[in-house]
């Protein structure tokens, strides 16, 4: 936050501000607009500043005049009650001058907006790297199109957007049910994610790390769960992330007894298969998925997707970003995307009490409305509607060995 | 109806004369007579009483809001607030500010207009004081029709905006936002009829000599304002009846798998929203172009820069609704366009403010309660302009919008303008509408307790909000910085609650304290400017016992006041000698009425038969079919009832009025 901006934010609360300077002092804001770390942020910034700067000085004045006016013309208690102050009803000269400079001001505050608003809807550079950003209740999905045919098949992820830092990430944001907006605020402002719509935006880092955000349009139940993080890596070493994305986990034979494949039997038998897509598992189920793994059935998931899990040891959260899937210690954020990709790394950075909570009821960790409604619900006029599908994942009613299985089984998929 | 003068003043009704059309309409009813107890307040067509049932109405829903209010503030008070539901939370922000818009400030700015302008310009009623007495019923129909669905299931949870598709059945399944639907058509045609009928009284009711540039600002703003309904309102309404057909019929409208634009729904809905902004700041606008003047005793300066700053405000409020869609994927020569005509309107609203400084300069100021609340607005609203100006910055606004931001902005607006305002104007013409004044000692500390809790609670939202705390969020984390500045937040909110407490301690108080003294209030207890402070108080049922002549603006001022040989203002006339009596002679009243309440009965009806069961809207059509006879039908006035209205103050009230002895106090301001 700029020092003038600061002037601004605070001014207002100078009263409550006095009490208080001591408060948020060490604690991180990771979702701050005012410490841009990417080129769009910083545009924005070096446009608001300067406004918020103005507003500061009018406010200042403003505020002053309604503390200092009254007080001056203020009655004196041995004023005569009939000696009345002079009548002035107006003064056109001074009264224009107040419409025209406030006009001036706004003038010249409109056109350093129209220049940025111009600036920033520029088209993506050459060369920027292609990702949709799809919005569903409630989490995020990641798509990329890598080779630059069109179509963007080549990485599905969800929750951490993973990308190379110091080049132009050229976003196409879209959403399956409602109205969702996505904000990684140190890159850039935010933009709706609209069913039935395609919008443009883009993002930079500066450099590799990580970058909080959450989607900001209210879009039911989570909305304050659907977080999302912007991942930058280095351009090697996001080389090395596309590779490893695009591989196929592996299937286990019939006669594999260990804890990975039991889990890998219960993902496939159980309703978890019906909606994750496992690349080399069920992606090519055609009687469930169509081509770009949308779920058929349209009552198991009212959006018709769930997140791919083929590489969910590579993320760094789960459940739409709500809950850390790598715990956030040193150890473990110094090893990035990379940390279950070795045994040690899965053993000290895997959140295993959180994942197995939530295998064991997810409606109880997160607010979902799995269920197709049946009770007290609009719709017996209305045969479109009909049925209700089910928004987020439903218990499973898992046993405790059929859980431990399965972590077994996702720890493998890095 | 005819709205020509006839010989008994211009004020005068049509009458029914008993000849033409029946006297008990369909049979039903006998035409009520009573002029006290409850049943004089639900057959009312006075504008006074249908006004004090507004405000009344308004501060019940007001409590329910703030109620809710503090639900939010607790469940947020720490991260991850357990008090609350996800469920529940949405419920309760939703009808927060559903209820805070459309059940309290467009309302009690409703029950100001309608107590008021009748009074300013020299009426005896409004234009059409049955319409007036539906609007109410119909208003009251809808704000209880909407907080049913507290008690029948799930209340609506699809934030007072209601974007689409999220509004659809298919992601809220339950009954919530048919009855967020059912119960704004209805507020909705509150609105709309006594738009139509306080612009009728603004334009052809006036005292004779009253140009419409000698009518005071309260009354212009309230022009601006219900014109602004006028046009506003039917595309709301038209939005949620193009809603209600898609979750009750599979109209498809809002459905995007059928096609639609879920867009639609957002322009529908700003286009109507943001003139909204301006229904409920220009009433509170008009109220402290009334006080600052009296307690500066000085005339408002630049009255006709005030009239046509209101008037560009007006219109200049249609063109900027996009500004509440920069992020929403419209195109970069739209938000440009909207960018900049968003920072146009900061001008006309910044012409007011520093108008009413100017009107503050120079004069003899006094520090009542509702000259506090007025200087309270016009600091506490410049701060809430101004950071609406750096939204109207658009890259700003797409890292401001839907954060705490936004919410700090309008609550600077819509409580430290409107509502402050508002405060403002029940403190001042209190004594004016129940024949005491509020207590002004309580009053102050109730102002001062007031302004904190509200910069405690909203100004920390302001650094939340650039934070990055999104809004409509029913929990946060810990480790994002929000911790400290929601917990003061929270404190602030309780204080708020605090202040409210201690307005209606003060009603109570001074209501009390006025029934013990027996006292006669003054008709013009503050010195002030405009035709209201000349009738008796409390208001007489007939308002003025003759219609006064206006020469100039602040008519009843320049009564008191002339000016000496060498130009200096000069007390010309004792102030009891020119305010009326409240004596009068063959006034002919408008007759109360049970049709309008039986009208908007009807209407919640057809509402919940939409929702449960088809077979009620029949019921609730044919009742309202009837009630529309009913009151086609009924002579305006009641012939056969006593002419003489004259010195009934508002029932309830057993204080004697002006026409008795009792001598009036000199203005209260000069002890």
């Amino acid at each position: 936050m700029g020092a003038v901006a600061r002037v601004r934010t605070f001014a207002p609360l100078a009263m409550v501000g006095l009490l208080a300077g001591c408060g948020d002092a060490l604690d991180r804001h990771p979702q701050t607009m005012f410490e841009s770390e990417g080129p769009a942020a910083r545009t924005i910034q070096n446009l608001s500043v300067p406004v918020f700067a103005a507003a500061g000085v009018v406010f200042v004045i403003i505020l002053a005049a309604c503390l200092l006016v009254p007080l001056k013309f203020r009655a004196k208690d041995d004023d005569d009650f009939d000696e009345i102050p002079k009548q002035v009803h107006g003064n056109t000269r001074l009264e224009i001058t107040w419409t025209i400079v406030p006009a001036l001001i706004m003038a010249v505050v409109g056109v350093a907006t129209v220049v940025t608003i111009f600036d920033l809807s520029a088209d993506a550079e050459e060369g920027a790297l292609k990702v949709e950003v799809i919005g569903q209740q409630w989490w995020w999905e990641y798509r990329y199109d890598l080779d630059g045919d069109g179509k963007f098949d080549e990485i599905t992820t969800a929750n951490d957007l993973v990308i190379p830092a110091e080049r132009d990430i050229d976003l196409t944001i879209t959403a399956r049910d409602v109205i969702h907006s996505f904000w990684a605020p140190k890159l850039n402002g935010k933009r709706d994610a609209v069913p039935g719509r395609e919008h443009p935006w883009s993002i930079e880092a500066d450099q590799p790390g990580e970058y909080l955000g959450q989607c900001t349009e209210y879009c039911g139940l989570a909305h304050a769960d659907m977080r999302i993080k912007v991942i930058a890596l280095s351009e090697e070493d996001f080389a090395i992330w596309a590779e490893g994305q695009q591989e196929a986990a592996r299937r286990y034979g019939e006669s594999d007894t260990s804890p990975a494949a039991e889990g890998y039997r219960v993902f496939t038998q159980q309703l978890c298969s019906s909606c994750h897509v496992i690349n080399g598992v069920n992606a090519g189920n055609r009687e469930r998925f169509t081509p770009n793994g949308r779920i058929k059935d349209r009552s198991l998931q009212v959006s018709g997707y769930a997140p791919d899990l083929t590489h969910l040891m590579s993320r760094t959260t789960f459940a739409g970003g709500k809950f850390l899937l790598r715990k956030a210690t040193p150890f473990c954020e110094a090893l990035g995307v990379d940390w279950a990709d070795d045994p040690e790394g899965r053993a000290r950075c895997l959140n295993r009490a959180a994942l197995e909570a939530w295998l064991r009821n997810p409606p109880a960790q997160k607010p979902m409305a799995p269920d197709q409604e049946t009770e007290g619900i609009v719709g017996q006029l209305n045969p479109m509607t009909e049925p209700i599908g089910a928004r987020g994942m439903p218990n499973l009613e898992l046993s405790e060995d059929q859980i431990d299985q399965l972590v077994a089984d996702l720890e493998t998929l890095e | 109806m005819s709205l020509t003068p006839t010989e008994a003043g211009p004020l005068a009704l049509p009458t029914g004369n008993g000849r033409g059309p029946a006297r008990n309409p369909l049979g039903v009813f006998s035409r009520p007579r009573t002029t006290t107890g409850w049943r004089s307040w639900v057959t009312t067509v006075d504008h006074k009483k249908i006004g004090i049932m507004y405000g009344a109405a308004a501060l019940v829903f007001f409590v329910i809001g703030g109620i809710e209010a503090l639900l939010i503030r607790v469940q947020l008070a720490t991260p991850s607030g357990q008090l609350l539901s996800a469920d529940l939370y949405n419920q309760v922000f939703t009808m927060h500010g559903t209820t805070m818009v459309f059940l309290v400030v467009m309302p009690i700015g409703s029950a100001l207009m309608n107590y008021l302008i009748p009074l300013q310009i020299g009426a005896r009623d409004v234009a059409f004081p049955r319409l007036n007495a539906f609007g109410f019923w119909v208003f009251l129909a809808g704000g209880l029709m909407l907080n049913s669905s507290w008690l029948l299931g799930h209340a609506p949870d699809g934030g007072w905006f209601n974007y689409a598709p999220n509004n659809g059945v298919a992601f809220s399944p339950h009954h919530g936002i048919d009855f967020w639907n059912m119960g704004l058509i209805m507020t909705g045609l509150a609105s709309l009829t006594g738009a139509i009928n306080l612009i009728v009284t603004c334009l052809n009711m006036r005292a004779p000599g009253m140009t419409l540039m000698k009518m005071p600002v309260f009354t212009w703003m309230a022009l601006v304002t219900q014109f602004l309904l006028l046009f506003a309102i039917p595309v709301l309404t038209s939005a949620q009846f193009l809603l209600m057909f898609d979750r009750l019929f599979g109209a498809n409208f809002f459905n995007v798998e059928a096609g639609a634009d879920p867009l639609l729904w957002e322009h529908l809905f700003w286009i109507f929203g943001h003139p909204e902004v301006y229904i409920m700041i220009l009433p509170a606008f008009g109220v402290v172009s009334e006080i600052i003047p009296v307690f500066s005793r000085k005339p408002l300066f630049g009255y006709p820069f005030m009239v046509f700053s209101g008037i560009a405000i007006g219109f200049m409020g249609w063109g900027v609704w996009a500004h509440h869609m920069f992020a929403s994927g419209i195109g970069p020569i739209s938000v440009a366009a909207f960018s900049v005509s968003t920072m146009f309107i900061a001008v006309p609203t910044g012409v007011k403010v520093l108008n009413w400084l100017a009107t503050m300069w120079g004069g003899k100021l006094r520090f009542s309660t509702p000259m506090l609340f007025a200087i309270g607005l016009v600091s506490m609203f410049t701060i809430g302009g101004l950071s609406g100006v750096t939204h109207a910055v658009s890259p700003s606004d797409t890292q401001q919008t839907d954060t705490y931001y936004i919410v700090a902005h309008f609550h600077y607006v819509l409580f430290g303008g409107a509502l402050l305002g508002f405060l403002g104007g029940f403190y001042f013409w209190w004594p004016k509408a129940f024949g005491y004044a509020l207590d002004d000692k309580l009053g102050k500390v109730n102002f001062w307790v007031i302004l904190i809790g509200f910069n405690m609670t909203f100004g920390p939202m302001h650094i939340l909000g650039l934070q990055g705390m999104p809004r409509r969020i029913y929990t946060y984390s810990d480790g994002y910085g929000f911790n400290f500045w929601n917990f003061v937040s929270t404190i602030g909110a309780f204080i708020i609650a605090l202040a409210v407490v201690m307005f209606f301690a003060n009603i109570v108080v001074s209501r009390r304290r006025a029934r013990a003294a027996a006292k006669v209030m003054a008709a013009d207890p503050w010195d002030g400017r405009s035709l209201e402070w000349m009738v008796p108080s409390p208001t007489p049922e007939h308002n003025f016992d003759e219609v006064p002549v206006i020469t100039q603006f602040d008519d009843f001022w320049h009564r008191k006041y002339g000016e000496d040989d060498k130009g200096r203002p000069v007390r010309i006339a004792a102030t009891a000698d020119v305010v009326q009596t409240g004596d009068a002679t063959d006034v002919h009243l408008p007759s109360p009425s049970y049709w309008p309440l039986v009208l908007a009965a009807g209407l919640p009806i057809v509402g919940y038969g939409l929702i449960y069961n088809l077979w009620l809207c029949l019921v609730g059509g044919l009742f309202v079919i009837a009630a529309i006879y009913g009151l086609t039908l009924e002579p305006a006035s009641d012939d056969e009832a006593p002419h003489d209205h004259g010195g009934h103050g508002p029932a309830g009230d057993d204080t004697t009025t002006g026409a008795e002895a009792a001598p009036e106090q000199e203005a209260a301001l000069v002890d």
